[in-house]
């Protein structure tokens, strides 16, 4: 199955969802690595050390057309709110190019 | 200019806006002293029902997942379990946005609240690159009020200030540029001399007077990390409205908070949106 890269509120994080990032704790260690798939024994860890969000590997159930459609409408409201923007610039062109890459993702 | 204002008639004004909330001054005033925070904190917190309810809300939100799962009914216990920073952060959040949304006209009050309350949480994410110390909640408070100045335009100027926002859009320029046009100052000034009549830090004061045009205030990081995390509001639309514009990221501000766009910023993009999205939902 196609799955996708999703930054969550840890208040939406469940058992049974599988990490896409590791989560450090606040000394930058790790203590759950990528491709665990999350138990309510790693929940309470999550609490334990106060995180906020985590990035998971959410499964992506659009059909090909689909996803060609909200990549398409995704890159057109990123041009659209970068109209005006000076792309001769190379901080914001560069920011231009990695927000169309976060949307179209 | 149409209708020039002066720092004077804008601080008048002000008397008839609600009171600005003491509980930010409070814990402004304890962030230099960590040891003392706690009961300090505690004690500020639990004098204000509607922010009790908040921090301990969200406490028992993070109970959910607790092994003995009792409910939060104190400061004290919220502190524990989500952390002293965390619950600082959602005292000062719900404080300012309660503020912001009384202040607000009803017809801008949703826009105006998303989008202070993303760049408030864009601070939060952004104070820690700073290349030299910033402090997150002062960061958090200047994201929150930095466009202040505009919901005062709105509520004392309204025609004016929608004859702003249309000639912004029709003439494809900022909205600062098309204020300073019929106003002599635009809003990130107007929201300075609010901050500096609320007894706000100068840092605070800075970034919000700096947050449209921050290239000569860049040394300052708090000036880089509100400029930034406003551009990061409107690039990313979090909160799908339709006035998001970006014309640009300041370059000096950039260098400030060492980032230089590559890849590794889908992480903090993917932050800023998960812990917005976690804030507008326990704020609403």
């Amino acid at each position: 199955m196609r799955t996708r890269k999703l930054y969550i509120p840890i208040a939406e994080a469940t058992t049974g969802m599988v990490l896409a990032e590791s989560v450090k704790d606040s000394y930058r260690l790790t203590y759950l690595p990528s491709g665990l798939t999350l138990s309510e024994e790693n929940l309470h860890q999550l609490m334990a050390n106060h995180a906020e969000f985590i990035c998971i590997l959410a499964p992506d159930e659009r059909s090909d057309a689909a996803v060609a459609d909200d990549t398409a409408a995704a890159t057109q409201r990123v041009r659209d709110i970068f109209k005006g923007a000076d792309l001769t610039q190379p901080m914001t062109a560069a920011l231009f190019q990695q927000v169309l890459a976060y949307r179209s993702a | 200019m149409d209708i020039p204002l002066t720092r004077e008639g804008v601080i008048a004004s002000s008397d008839q806006l609600p009171v600005f909330p003491r509980l930010v001054t409070q814990i402004l005033a304890t962030l230099e002293d960590p040891d003392a925070s706690l009961n300090v904190l505690a004690h500020y917190i639990e004098h204000d029902p509607v922010i009790t309810a908040r921090v301990l809300s969200l406490a028992n939100r993070a109970a959910t997942h607790r092994p003995i799962s009792s409910p939060v009914s104190d400061v004290f216990t919220a502190i524990s379990l989500i952390g002293l920073s965390q619950v600082r952060q959602t005292a000062l959040m719900a404080s300012l946005a309660e503020f912001l949304n009384t202040v607000a006209p009803v017809a801008k009050r949703h826009y105006f609240w998303e989008h202070s309350v993303v760049a408030g949480v864009g601070c939060v994410e952004l104070a820690p690159y700073a290349t030299r110390p910033a402090n997150v909640d002062a960061a958090l408070i200047a994201g929150l009020l930095h466009d202040i100045g505009q919901l005062w335009l709105a509520r004392f100027k309204g025609d004016a200030f929608r004859r702003a926002c249309s000639d912004s859009q029709l003439f494809n320029v900022g909205i600062e540029v098309s204020e300073r046009a019929i106003f002599g100052v635009d809003h990130a000034q107007i929201g300075a001399w609010l901050a500096i009549n609320w007894g706000l830090s100068e840092n605070i004061v800075s970034a919000i007077a700096g947050h449209h045009a921050p290239d000569t205030l860049a040394d300052e990081p708090l000036v880089a990390v509100v400029h930034v995390a406003e551009v990061l509001s409107n690039a990313l639309d979090i909160t799908g409205n339709a006035e998001s514009r970006v014309a640009t990221v300041s370059e000096p501000c950039c260098a400030m908070l060492g980032l230089d766009w590559g890849e590794d910023s889908q992480q903090l993009f993917g932050r800023i949106e998960a812990r917005s999205r976690h804030a507008l939902g326990f704020l609403q």
